[in-house]
């Protein structure tokens, strides 16, 4: 049976939106370059891209065929990454998360003070929640769409605060090696930083 | 009017017509559209300094989405957090620097808590285990 990883990666809208999309690539690049199956793709029903508007990216990393290759949600993804810690406080961003699922939130704050925004019953399923400060480590948000709708990327992807997250993404979770993450990002160091000064609490 | 162009004039429901001037409501605290609702966007809560407000009332004009309004008789500004979404042009509008933006994360309440964006029945299903 073939074992596949959902990765749900919620941003802001516009202005997070290559950042966002890079997490995802960089984790399936990565992934790609150790021999996995992946894919990566946008939330249709979030479009049209509105500024600030919860949008969400998605990844799929499996060690066979992806069976739902043409699926175009993750609804029971098994790792949520947030990529602004506000959009916790309006949304349920775990919801259909499976067991021994992760949640990694960019946000200075301590993982135990944004625990309160899962509800009860997602929060049983979590198996770590981790905080990485990944806008202090690469503060670059740069808007550029012609990466979008399955398009190639312009400008090279994992430039900013997506490389810090995908790092905190692999360390959390170790879904792929540290050295591969680092070779899928451009901006290396963001991505090592990131893999380095995540803040993990395991809660089973 | 001729007889003939009777039948082309039709009966528009209330709720399906558009109001005068094109002009919508401002949306109303605790009701209407929940599909709509806009305040999980918001990072930036903007905050009334009372003290310094002149009541210009430039902010309501400014705001796209109506959400400042007049409470306490029309003598304070006062905003509805459920649709606003923090854009900023409040305070970028203000004369006297009185609206202040803040981290909506710091605050305890203010953002309407929904369980998913746009679920339809038959996707609930999906979620489920």
């Amino acid at each position: 049976m073939a074992k596949t990883t959902e990765i749900t990666v919620w941003a802001t809208g516009v202005v997070q939106d290559k950042e966002g999309r890079d997490v995802c690539l960089v984790l399936t690049e990565a992934a790609f370059s150790e021999g996995f199956f992946t894919q990566a793709f946008d939330n249709y029903v979030d479009l049209p891209d509105r500024i600030n508007v919860q949008v969400r990216k998605y990844a799929r990393i499996s060690d066979a065929e992806i069976e739902n290759k043409f699926e175009y949600e993750n609804h029971r993804p098994n790792i949520i990454g947030v990529a602004e810690a506000t959009i916790m406080k309006g949304i349920n961003v775990c919801k259909g998360l499976q067991d021994g699922g992760y949640l990694i939130i960019n946000s200075t704050k301590a993982p135990e003070d944004l625990l309160k925004y899962v509800p009860e019953k997602e929060r049983k399923r979590l198996k770590a929640i981790a905080c990485v400060d990944a806008l202090g480590i690469a503060p670059e948000q740069l808007i550029d769409y012609s990466g979008a709708e399955g398009a190639e990327d312009v400008s090279a992807i994992g430039l900013g605060l997506g490389a810090a997250m995908a790092g905190a993404i692999a360390a959390v979770s170790g879904l792929v090696k540290k050295e591969s993450v680092l070779g899928a990002a451009a901006n290396r160091t963001a991505a090592k930083r990131g893999y380095d000064e995540v803040k993990i609490k395991v809660l089973k | 009017m001729k007889e003939r162009y009777k039948k082309y004039i039709v009966e528009i429901p209330e709720e399906m017509s558009i109001p005068y001037a094109g002009i919508v409501e401002s949306p109303k605290v605790n009701g209407e559209q929940p599909m709509m609702l806009t305040g999980g966007w918001r990072i930036y809560r903007p905050v009334v300094d009372h003290d310094k407000c002149v009541m210009c009332k430039s902010c309501v004009l400014a705001c796209p989405d109506a959400t400042v309004l007049l409470v306490d008789g029309g003598q304070k500004i006062g905003f509805n957090l459920d649709y606003c979404k923090g854009c900023g042009l409040c305070t970028w509008v203000c004369p006297v620097n009185a609206i202040d933006r803040v981290p909506e994360i710091d605050f305890e309440d203010g953002v309407p808590f929904q369980d998913a964006l746009f679920l339809l029945p038959h996707v609930e299903a999906l979620y489920a285990d």
